[in-house]
């Protein structure tokens, strides 16, 4: 039988809470980066200390989407930046940046045991753990592995992470991250 | 020995300006470094220097007026600042300034660890013009 499906935008649009200022799903590249980047500078002039802490949570958060997301934004035969999902809602007290990408199965062990030894640490036991990060890391790769601790710091709040099983290869990981203002 | 110059970008990723004087030793990099090939970028500042410190060997001032980097640049950050200190531990003489917006507590922060972590004295000294914009 032919369907007929029509997307609801109406539903779409109301369904996301008043708080939601951002809401993006898709391929983290340069354009799209650019675009909310911009939008939480222009955010700033309200609440400069909090907004600076939203921008480098969304970059840290963006990049890793758009290097480590198993699920990737394929034109043809070009692989291009990975894709996840983010929302940025604006709570009275604080932000909440959250975001959702695939990841491998194989990745998620070591990815949720660093983020319960960073949720078990006080500021200057996750600035200690970043410092000795640092100093032992390998020239040759190209993070520095300290993104999840930088996130604890800057927002000064847990990290909120959450999984979700697909399949047998893959899940889906969410990770929220309170900024209070 | 030629200068090195980079000419920073702001938009999609942020690249930092970069002016090496090899005539006088003095080193800027300032602005917001979020780039998509940091280790490609300061491998080059990181050649610049060997150089300068093999062939010249003149003092170098190293000044930081970086107003945000993200955790990749940090780790390229830490091999300048662990170069500078090996050059003088070598008998080099350095001076390493780091200004930074006086209200930005998570960027004096990220000063004081730089300090721990590479033994090098680094001056952080406030400076309202680079407030965050």
């Amino acid at each position: 039988m032919e369907q007929n499906n029509k997307f609801n935008l109406v539903d779409y649009h109301f369904r996301s809470q008043q708080e939601v200022v951002v809401s993006y799903k898709g391929p983290f590249d340069k354009g799209a980066m650019n675009m909310i980047g911009n939008y939480i500078r222009g955010l700033i002039s309200m609440n400069p200390q909090a907004s600076k802490k939203v921008f480098k949570v969304f970059i840290e958060l963006a990049q890793n989407i758009a290097q480590y997301s198993a699920e990737k934004n394929i034109i043809g035969e070009y692989v291009g930046a990975g894709v996840g999902s983010l929302v940025i809602v604006d709570y009275p007290d604080y932000f909440q940046v959250v975001t959702g990408n695939l990841i491998d199965n194989g990745d998620l062990g070591p990815v949720i045991d660093k983020c319960e030894l960073i949720n078990t640490l006080d500021k200057e036991g996750l600035r200690k753990l970043k410092r000795e990060q640092l100093k032992q890391n390998d020239y040759e790769r190209a993070g520095a592995d300290i993104g999840l601790i930088q996130l604890a710091i800057t927002s000064d709040n847990p990290l909120d992470i959450e999984v979700k099983p697909i399949d047998q290869n893959c899940s889906f990981f969410t990770i929220r991250v309170k900024i209070n203002k | 020995m030629q200068n090195l110059e980079i000419k920073g970008s702001h938009g999609d990723y942020d690249v930092p300006t970069v002016f090496f004087n090899a005539e006088t030793g003095v080193c800027e990099l300032k602005g917001e470094s979020y780039l998509e090939k940091t280790a490609e970028f300061y491998d080059r500042l990181l050649a610049w220097l060997d150089e300068y410190i093999e062939t010249v060997s003149n003092p170098i001032t190293f000044n930081f007026r970086l107003t945000y980097f993200n955790t990749s640049s940090s780790k390229r950050i830490l091999y300048i600042l662990l170069k500078l200190k090996e050059y003088e531990d070598n008998g080099g003489e350095v001076t390493t300034n780091w200004y930074y917006d006086e209200d930005d507590t998570d960027m004096e922060e990220e000063i004081e660890d730089f300090r721990i972590i590479s033994n090098l004295e680094i001056n952080a000294l406030p400076d309202s013009s680079l407030r965050w914009e």
